[in-house]
């Protein structure tokens, strides 16, 4: 029966992040979620426990707020959690996430499998979860679209790749990160929602950790993506589709 | 010893590779090492493509997986102490490149677009940020510097065959837990999106699977190649992930884009930035693939469609 860690992400929503002039970012009305394909992540940790039975316990590195998705976290069926929660956690580069990630793992909670979604909706850099698995000392199977846990305590796993898909065979522990192909994460309920907040939540100070290294990454500046464009709008009557092709024409893109 | 070095699991991504670390070599007049798998001509074209030094990668047995290597490479770059490791963003290379930065205790730029050596020596790379709404510069402060670069971010190194390099292999690495126990080669398409001077992007606003026809013969009577959200091939698996265009995707850079029944969402939007006229149509007048286009008709596809296609019929005489 597998003990499985699903990691996951609470960040800003990129579809409330205003540009501002000059290529500012704006984030004063922003709102949070976790990160999209973590709750492939969750869903495929929950599918699993249900093939298999075992225990699935959602970890999260964050600023203090992040315990909100904890809570969502817990609400999309896992059954406890563990939130490193500090101010400074808010903006950590992928070595420093896998380090907290891979110290809080090794030393609280017994585990067979480890799941991370391919990657986060806000750095997208795909990381964490090799580097957590380095950090750990497992093999890593990466962009997994189909998961399979033997009876021998092998896990068989479908990975895409360029030319097609590599299937491949493992001994637990390992950890795996998931397309979001993977499965379709539950919408949580009221009720789902209402159990959650009885779920156990092991909260780990900053200080209960060793000391987070430099990042290794440092960011100097960033800027809005620009999309200057035209804007025009037809309707869908067959005068205006009309006009829209004799548009298409004027701008030389068909003849 | 300071150097280049690249990394690719393909030639033609080596050659795409050698373009950026030829350019960052020449400014500290260093070498440049290329580790690639022993494969044909390989180490030739490489040399001929800018390397001094080349690396070969004996052929791994069927079950082995290239991350076999990582322990091997790890161990060379620690010898050997470059100053930049630059990886081709395959899959397979995404995954290589973050272990190794993990052994190497460094840092690694991503999906980086663009990079360059300011004045001071700090190698400064660009990628995308929340989705694609930025861009996002970044330095690293410890060696060697690293990133994954996507296929395609740059044009491969021509061929000089006048020059020459040393060469040498290394031994095969011991065996992992994890077997590659099967590989299956899946469809892809025929036609090359990101050369295409049109693209029909078809979006999950399509009902069903034959209305993608509609969008072929759109691509047909304009001369153009049809291409994808992530959730038409990834999620339907209508069309092979090849032509999904966007953040996790490819960036295409046509003449014209029409997207039918795609909503705009800024992971897609990133890959048609280089667009010269976007189109859309879509039904929800406040979708916003209409902020990113050029032109939009608002409307259900099952009506524009036929009146576009007879319209073009029209005025392309075809
Ligand atoms: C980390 C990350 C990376 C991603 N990478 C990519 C990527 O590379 N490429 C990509 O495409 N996506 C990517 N996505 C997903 C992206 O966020 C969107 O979910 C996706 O692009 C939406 O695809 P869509 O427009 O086809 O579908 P939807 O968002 O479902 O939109 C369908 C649209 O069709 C319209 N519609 C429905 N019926 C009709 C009709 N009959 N007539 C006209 N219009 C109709 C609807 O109004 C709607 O706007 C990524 C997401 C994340 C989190
Ligand atoms: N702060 C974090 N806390 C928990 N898991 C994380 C965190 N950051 C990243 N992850 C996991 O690592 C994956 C890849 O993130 P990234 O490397 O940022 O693309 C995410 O999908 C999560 O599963």
């Amino acid at each position: 029966m597998p003990n499985i860690i699903a990691c996951c992400k609470w960040v800003i929503d990129e579809a409330y992040i205003r540009k501002g002039p000059a290529g500012a970012l704006d984030f004063s009305t922003v709102d949070y979620k976790i990160s999209d394909y973590d709750r492939n992540a969750i869903e495929e940790a929950v599918c699993l426990k249900g093939l298999h039975g075992g225990s699935v316990t959602v970890l999260t590195a964050g600023a203090p707020e992040a315990a909100k998705g904890v809570k969502d976290a817990l609400s999309r069926g896992a059954e406890q959690a563990f939130f490193a929660g500090d101010p400074s956690f808010n903006q950590l580069e992928s070595s420093q996430t896998a380090a907290i990630l891979g110290e809080i793992i090794r030393s609280r909670i017994p585990y067979d499998l480890v799941i991370c979604g391919e990657g986060s909706s806000d750095q997208y850099a795909q990381q964490v979860g090799p580097r957590l698995a380095e950090n750990l000392g497992i093999p890593c199977i990466s962009y997994v679209q189909k998961l399979t846990i033997g009876e021998d305590g092998r896990i068989l796993a479908e990975r895409r790749v360029e030319e097609g898909v590599e299937v491949v065979e493992a001994p637990l522990p390992v950890l795996v990160t998931v397309l979001p192909e993977i499965n379709t994460p539950r919408i949580p309920g009221v009720r789902d929602t209402l159990t959650a907040s009885k779920k156990p939540v092991v909260a780990i100070k900053k200080e209960e950790l060793p000391p987070v290294g430099a990042a290794r990454l440092q960011t100097m500046g960033m800027t809005a993506t620009r999309m200057e464009r035209n804007c025009e709008k037809f309707a869908a009557t067959p005068e205006e589709v009309a006009r829209f092709v004799g548009a298409l024409q004027k701008l030389g893109v068909i003849s | 010893m300071p150097g280049v070095w690249i990394f690719a699991e393909r030639n033609d991504l080596a050659l795409e590779l050698l373009t950026v670390a030829g350019g960052l070599a020449s400014q500290t007049g260093v070498k440049v090492t290329a580790i690639v798998p022993d494969q044909g001509d390989q180490a030739d074209r490489c040399i001929a493509g800018g390397a001094d030094e080349i690396v070969l990668l004996s052929p791994l047995g069927e079950d082995m997986s290239l991350a076999a290597w990582i322990p091997v490479i790890a161990a060379e770059a620690k010898g050997a102490d470059p100053d930049i490791l630059l990886i081709a963003a395959t899959a397979r290379g995404k995954d290589f490149a973050a272990r190794l930065a993990a052994r190497l205790d460094t840092g690694l730029c991503s999906n980086c677009t663009a990079l360059h050596r300011e004045g001071d020596g700090t190698i400064v790379m660009e990628r995308l940020a929340y989705g694609g709404t930025a861009v996002d510069r970044v330095s690293c402060s410890t060696r060697p510097v690293m990133a994954t670069i996507p296929p395609r971010t740059f044009a491969p190194a021509p061929a000089d065959t006048g020059r020459s390099g040393e060469i040498r292999k290394l031994p095969l690495p011991p065996s992992t837990p994890v077997r590659v126990i099967a590989r299956k080669t899946k469809d892809r398409s025929s036609q090359d999106i990101t050369e295409a001077k049109t693209v029909i992007c078809v979006g999950r606003g399509m009902e069903k699977e034959e209305d993608i026809n509609i969008a072929r013969q759109l691509a047909e009577l304009v001369g153009g190649e049809v291409g994808c959200t992530r959730p038409i091939s990834e999620e339907l698996h209508w069309l092979p992930d090849d032509l999904c265009i966007g953040l996790s995707g490819v960036q295409v850079k046509p003449d014209l884009y029409v997207g039918l029944g795609v909503s705009g969402q800024i992971q897609h939007v990133t890959g048609i930035r280089g667009v010269r006229v976007i189109c859309a149509v879509n039904k929800d007048e406040n979708a916003p693939i209409f902020q990113a286009a050029d032109l939009g008709i608002i409307g259900d596809l099952r009506e524009v469609m036929p009146r576009l296609i007879e319209e073009l019929k029209k005025a392309t005489g075809r």
